[in-house]
């Protein structure tokens, strides 16, 4: 009897021990944390506004969670590669300029949905996201610049992303 | 302890809760003058280990303990019921000693609620100030009915014996017991729906409306997800003490009943669990609905990898019930015909296991994702959830099967239409199968919304609807069956037993895993886009770290557990030496 208690002991201890080591030698091993703010400079380059935005992207703003970098079957949101140009296309039949087009789409983002999607994003400026104005144009930045022309520029562009915020409710 | 008087019995019972719950809310006061007052931003920091995890494996003990007393109740309460209708004693007796180990185990799971009402608010006064704002009148209503399941919890166990000639209002005691348990998985399941899925408030965070709040996206369904994880982990737990007492047995007759008893339990844990993945679904369509981004967040970004971990869990669990039954076959008189069937379950679980175990490719940094984008370049095709899907039905059906094997190894069926009704049989199995495969299939093929919406539910409506044809026919054909010979209940080897105890370990584990990642799911936050938690823990530590986490949970449970596993044994012996 008292050997069958130590094999259940056993058994109890040794299935716990083989998860751990599952879980420490098997999984990859990287922490979550919280999203750094940020700085962006008044006057900065396109070119680095570009890859500021680029790091959002893949970073703190969380896009690659939906929208994958090229097309592929089943994908929940429009793909990066080429969405600067589809920007353009959808601004000129909408009759707007690629700007507000982009920045429309990322705080007012229900209000114009891509063809065979969902409307499932929520605005980048408001929480879980919630990006500093300068990370919104940084963001829309270097999704023009995915076959695009980048037109965007901070702080200059502040005054187009206030209107989008404001046409959306917000700040 | 049962021969106790009811009402002493109750007495005694709500006396001990009350002193627990008031030296809990002593202590917390006391705390309060004593320590140090909380930092700026609301947070007070506990030694050495740090707020979190302390919280953490105080939270996941209070809802092992929890989930195993207000699971338990559900099958006692139905044993009983059906007990009585077939005027079984055995099923009385099952029962009864379900009730036994809930009734203990309800005084630690009070214990371990109460540390955590001394730990929460003392470490997060602010979060709970925040919480008790929006949702206040909903935790005294939890005191109130935990008052009302506390005295009908002790009322059921010690009018047992006495109640025997009005066993109607016994199994009414029992209805109501689970009741009021179910009504304190709504009360909780509202202030964790609210945590990840916060509803009711304005832009600033402050009440709108008190209803919103409670009825949020993942109130109902995390309701029912836990209700059935219940009614899983507590049957686990039971299937883990028959197999206790069955290795401790001293005599022949106990150790047939607790064979019994382990094979009652095991088969109600794992039946149920099959209706997981369904209410898993209806949760994860509710965290979808209320924010696309948390959904995938959950399902396929840092938490991927635990999701190729539950997997392997999962798995685990799925392979080792079937092991189970292959070998209780031998204590089926006519159940070695089956053994050539054996092999081909073991292929069908293996290869379901091999796909089910393939991850999706999870890109960790900027480098990784732009390299091989969403799939993986060689696997990438078997690591999508339309592979998977169809891996996890198939494997249970697999299991399904081996049930099904098993309870019918010791019969031949008496009727006419026997030899059609194999053919019936046959034609299910292969239809379901195929059925499930080319729905699969045609998942690759269509976007991701018709997917989840459409051919998932029909994928797993089709696998109930499969396993329910299956289940109607052999009762039928089955009827007035020709027996082989009666279940040799008892003649099990030990190796058997440890099959029960490695499903219910993985089971607490994975248990422990999962309440992680829906905790995690919020992020950074207290409350998902309201309550930012701005305090040093606010951060997902590496899986490794999470698993030696999960890890203590469950050793140390499973050292509590046994106690009380412990302390029914100590009863029984004072019982029977008053008796003796």
């Amino acid at each position: 009897m008292k050997t069958g208690i130590w094999k259940l002991a056993f058994i109890v201890i040794g299935l716990n021990l083989l998860f751990t080591f599952i879980g420490l030698e098997f999984l990859p091993q990287s922490e979550s944390r919280p999203p750094k703010v940020i700085k962006i400079e008044k006057g900065i380059s396109r070119e680095d506004l570009i890859n500021v935005g680029e790091e959002i992207v893949f970073g703190k703003g969380q896009c690659m969670v939906c929208h994958p970098v090229k097309p592929e079957s089943g994908m929940r949101a429009p793909a990066m590669s080429g969405i600067g140009a589809e920007i353009e296309k959808e601004a000129r039949a909408r009759a707007i300029t690629p700007e507000e087009h982009v920045l429309e789409a990322l705080v007012n983002p229900s209000k114009y949905i891509v063809k065979g999607f969902e409307d499932i994003m929520s605005p980048v400026d408001k929480p879980p996201t919630s990006l500093s104005e300068g990370e919104v144009i940084a963001v829309a930045a270097y999704l023009q610049s995915q076959g695009g022309k980048v037109t965007l520029s901070f702080p200059e562009s502040l005054p187009l992303l206030e209107e989008q915020a404001r046409k959306a409710g917000g700040k | 302890m049962a021969e106790a008087s009811i009402s002493k019995g109750i007495v005694k019972g709500i006396i001990k809760f009350t002193f627990i719950l008031g030296t809990g809310f002593l202590l917390l006061a006391l705390l309060k003058k004593i320590l140090p007052a909380a930092s700026v931003d609301g947070y007070r920091f506990f030694p050495f280990i740090g707020s979190r995890d302390w919280i953490w494996v105080v939270a996941q003990l209070h809802l092992n303990f929890a989930a195993f007393v207000l699971g338990v109740p559900i099958f006692a309460v139905t044993m009983e019921f059906i007990g009585w209708r077939r005027a079984d004693e055995r099923l009385d007796r099952i029962a009864y000693d379900f009730t036994k180990l809930f009734t203990l185990a309800y005084t630690v799971t009070a214990i371990m609620g109460s540390i955590f009402l001394i730990s929460l608010p003392t470490l997060y006064p602010k979060f709970i100030d925040y919480m008790l704002k929006i949702l206040g009148p909903t935790w005294w209503l939890y005191l109130i009915v935990m008052y009302f399941e506390v005295f009908v919890c002790y009322y059921y166990f010690y009018s047992w014996k006495k109640l025997k000639e009005k066993k109607g209002f016994h199994i009414f005691l029992g209805i109501l017991l689970n009741v009021f348990g179910a009504l304190l998985l709504l009360i909780t399941s509202a202030w964790v729906g609210f945590m990840t899925t916060p509803a009711g408030l304005n832009a600033d965070g402050e009440l709108l409306s008190r209803w919103g709040a409670i009825h949020t996206h993942m109130w109902l369904p995390l309701f029912l997800h836990r209700f059935i994880a219940n009614i899983v982990f507590g049957a686990g737990i039971a299937a883990a003490y028959a197999a206790f007492r069955f290795i401790t047995a001293g005599t022949e007759e106990e150790k047939a009943y607790y064979d019994w008893m382990g094979y009652t339990s095991a088969i109600i844990s794992i039946g149920v669990s099959l209706l997981l993945p369904g209410v898993g679904y209806l949760l994860g369509v509710e965290i979808y609905s209320f924010n696309e981004q948390m959904g995938i967040q959950l399902m396929g970004g840092f938490f991927a990898w635990l999701w190729v971990m539950q997997a392997i869990l999962i798995g685990f669990i799925l392979f080792s019930i079937n092991y189970y039954l292959w070998i209780s076959l031998h204590k089926m008189p006519g159940g070695e015909r089956y053994f050539p069937y054996v092999k081909f379950l073991f292929i069908v679980l293996l290869v379901s296991y091999a796909v089910w175990l393939t991850p999706h490719d999870v890109a960790l940094s900027l480098e990784e994702a732009r390299r091989t984008g969403a799939y993986h370049p060689a696997l990438g095709k078997l690591g999508v959830m339309a592979a998977k899907n169809t891996a996890v039905i198939l494997s249970y059906l697999a299991t399904f099967l081996s049930f099904a094997i098993f309870r019918m190894s010791n019969k031949e069926p008496s009727v006419t239409w026997a030899k059609a009704g194999h053919l019936i049989r046959a034609a299910i199995i292969v239809i379901s199968s195929v059925g499930v495969l080319a729905l699969g299939i045609a998942s690759y093929y269509v976007s991701a919304a018709v997917r989840v919406k459409v051919l998932s539910p029909i994928q797993f409506s089709l696998f109930i609807l499969g396993i329910a044809a299956m289940f109607i026919l052999d009762h039928v054909m089955y009827k007035g069956a020709r027996v082989i010979g009666e279940p040799r209940w008892g003649r099990m080897p030990e190796r058997s037993q440890y099959a029960l105890i490695a499903i219910t370990v993985t089971f607490t584990w994975l248990m422990g895993m999962l309440g992680y990642m829906r905790a995690g799911a919020r992020q950074y936050w207290h409350v998902y886009g309201v309550m930012m938690n701005t305090s040093p823990d606010a951060y997902l530590p590496t899986h490794g770290v999470a698993s030696i986490i999960i890890t203590i949970v469950t050793l140390l449970f499973f050292v509590l557990i046994s106690l009380v596993f412990g302390a029914i044994i100590k009863l029984e012996k004072i019982a029977g030496g008053r008796n003796g």
